[in-house]
């Protein structure tokens, strides 16, 4: 191999391709900044809304609250004082009816959040058939309505207690079950978990986009901009200007994947946790987005093998194109092909099993997967390591097998790899 | 008299297209190129010219006949070809994203030029065609003229002994190609081997030393221009080259 011709053309590649607009907007720019961007939008929108609602006082009325629950509105002021009660005394029988109809008008025309109507109270004294009406289509009408749930929640878990002391009965012998949820997993392992499910999907995701302007601009934009011809009459092996574009292909997916994985990690510990943290999410022990040290290697080495993969697939279908636009179109399938079982297979219960780790790409997902949560399981990082050089290999193979094709090689070959492999085994004849 | 550098024989290149079925392209050519000597090969637009050209700088593989670049085949010494010879057409278009100076140094570089000669060569190209002030800029924003010359500069900056140039002044203005004509006046007197084809009658009087007339991919003449006057009592290149085209159906 003429390593120094393929270092030279590698490098001449990737200098080019970083004064490419496209090339660092998809590969690095996009990887980098589109995650610390989301989040920010979404941290922030979440943060504007939720205090949006909280300075609106919902407007609630309660209509025949019994003698004996009065601390039900003492519950409601103390709960943040954004609420504005009218009481007012329940109707009688015959006028019951219009008045509810009166409040659900005020309701639906907005002038009313929510109403708690006692409408009949049963015996022992204090019970009551309660009605809560809210306008389930205006979020401040169902801010109204959760702040009345919890009052009225409160309420009652007071009354039981009251009449359970009464009878001489603790809390927890008239409860039956006293359920104490515990969380056992750690902020860490809570973080783990949701990297792990969502940063493999994104990574794959990522590598394919690197990858796809470079496997078309090296293939199909150097035809269009006529300098195929001109590298090809370049004093080296045809395979070793190849060798050289598809390692400049591969390492813009891997600088996509690793940047990614990066900006997911700074994302989720800069946005993502405190907005868990302040939506109370993770339970009792919160998030901790922190990689395992153990990790690192493995994300570098799932980057490798599905940059690797990925450039030598879209490759194979970019040789064929003669414009960039028909390299778009026929690399298009590749990243749906790469995507499309990521998306299905990412399941939180799927066990990375040796049969799995067999699979391209889905490997890689479960690998990363298990990485993230802190295990590395050797037999199927072994066998991934294998499927995927496997993979590769073959996917070489077959494009030694079509730049031998001189047709192809100059751009005059009218058709895709579907139509090349065809015209290959037809029998004999076939081809002229 | 200088060595013969190029030699070509019973080169043949067949193609198949799928409207017109197997298309004789190239037939049975003939011909040598020496150092310090231009040899054109005239022809009408898809006379064969390219398709020649490009299977002596191994572009394309022949379907028959030999071509050897300083005694090295084109088919089983590919890259031996290619490291002696530069070759300019005008679908060898630059790397648009480069710089005129990494173009040089890549292509200096790739084609075995020597490593530690590589930048005073460089240099010197820069020099020599006049692109001090450019060599800086990427390729995309020089004017045509500059990057022409950047074009002849990268087609000689590994100095060898053979050059191609495939219709060189297509799309020129009138000032650029008389430029382009005199750099390859002077490549002559570096002694260079120089294979040159157009279909411009005129180029080919003032540049070629010999001259193939081409056509229906067969090499119709081959003379200098005094040997194709006395051949066939026509002064002008013009006429010779219609005799041998319309009026003389016997093949070289």
């Amino acid at each position: 191999m003429d390593w120094t011709a393929i270092r030279l053309l590698y490098l001449s590649e990737l200098r080019a391709a970083l004064r490419e607009r496209a090339v660092l907007i998809n590969g690095i720019l996009i990887p980098l900044l589109m995650y610390p961007l989301m989040m920010w939008v979404m941290f922030s929108g979440i943060l504007f809304v939720t205090a949006r609602f909280e300075s609106f006082a919902s407007r609630v009325e309660i209509a025949g609250l019994p003698a004996e629950h009065q601390a039900l509105l003492e519950g409601l002021e103390e709960d943040d004082g954004q609420i504005e009660i009218t009481e007012v005394d329940a109707p009688p029988g015959s006028a019951a009816a219009a008045y509810r109809e009166e409040v659900e008008d005020r309701l639906l025309a907005g002038e009313l959040d929510a109403a708690l109507i006692f409408e009949t109270t049963v015996d022992p004294p204090g019970n009551a058939e309660v009605s809560l009406l809210s306008n389930g289509s205006s979020d401040q009408s169902q801010t109204a309505r959760g702040r009345l749930e919890r009052a009225l929640s409160a309420e009652r878990s007071a009354w039981l207690d009251r009449i359970a002391d009464e009878h001489g009965l603790a809390g927890a012998e008239w409860q039956v079950f006293d359920v104490r949820s515990n969380n056992l997993a750690t902020g860490r392992q809570m973080g783990q978990f949701l990297m792990g499910m969502m940063i493999p999907l994104f990574f794959v995701i990522m590598i394919a986009n690197g990858c796809v302007y470079p496997a078309i601009d090296s293939t199909a934009g150097e035809r269009e901009r006529n300098t195929w011809e001109t590298t090809s009459t370049l004093a080296t092996r045809r395979i070793h200007i190849v060798t050289a574009k598809y390692l400049y292909v591969a390492t813009m997916g891997l600088v996509a994947g690793a940047l990614n994985a990066a900006a997911m990690v700074v994302s989720f510990r800069s946005f993502l946790g405190p907005l868990l943290a302040r939506m109370g999410g993770g339970g009792g022990s919160g998030f901790a987005f922190e990689l395992p040290l153990t990790s690192l290697p493995v994300l570098f080495l799932t980057a490798v093998l599905l940059g690797a993969l990925i450039a030598a697939a879209m490759m194979i279908l970019a040789a064929f194109a003669r414009t960039f636009k028909e390299g778009q179109s026929m690399v298009t399938p590749v990243i749906l092909l790469v995507i499309f079982p990521v998306v299905v297979l990412n399941d939180p219960s799927m066990e990375f099993t040796p049969a799995l780790a067999g699979i391209p790409v889905v490997n890689v997902v479960l690998l990363l997967r298990q990485a993230i949560a802190g295990n590395v399981l050797w037999l199927q990082l072994g066998i991934t390591v294998l499927a995927n050089a496997a993979a590769i290999a073959a996917c070489l193979w077959l494009a030694s097998r079509i730049l031998r094709v001189e047709e192809i090689a100059t751009g005059s070959f009218e058709g895709n790899l579907f139509q090349f492999l065809r015209q290959q085994w037809r029998p004999a004849g076939g081809k002229a | 008299m200088s060595t013969v550098q190029v030699e070509v024989q019973s080169l043949s290149k067949n193609f198949f297209d799928q409207s017109r079925g197997e298309v004789k392209a190239v037939q049975e050519v003939n011909f040598e190129c020496r150092g310090s000597e231009i040899f054109g090969l005239l022809g009408a637009n898809g006379a064969g010219k390219t398709t020649t050209l490009r299977m002596i700088s191994t572009v394309l593989q022949p379907t028959a006949g030999t071509a050897r670049v300083l005694g090295h085949d084109v088919v089983s010494d590919p890259v031996e070809v290619r490291r002696n010879l530069g070759f300019y057409s005008a679908s060898t278009a630059l790397y648009p994203r480069l710089t005129a100076r990494e173009t040089l140094t890549l292509f200096a570089r790739v084609n075995k030029y020597p490593a530690e000669r590589t930048r005073s060569r460089v240099e010197e190209m820069i020099e020599r065609f006049g692109l001090g002030d450019y060599a800086g800029a990427r390729i995309e924003k020089l004017s045509s003229g500059m990057k022409q010359k950047v074009s002849i500069a990268r087609t000689v900056v590994h100095d060898p002994p053979v050059l191609i140039f495939d219709e060189p002044t297509v799309g020129l203005d009138v000032l650029n190609a008389l430029d382009l004509q005199k750099a390859i006046q002077e490549l002559r007197e570096d002694g260079k081997a120089i294979l040159f084809s157009t279909h411009i009658m005129s180029e080919a009087e003032r540049l070629c030393d010999r001259i193939a007339i081409i056509d229906k991919g067969r090499i119709r003449a081959c003379d200098d221009l005094e040997g194709l006057r006395a051949a066939t009592s026509q002064h002008y290149l013009e006429d010779i080259f219609v005799h041998y085209v319309t009026g003389n159906d016997t093949t070289a």
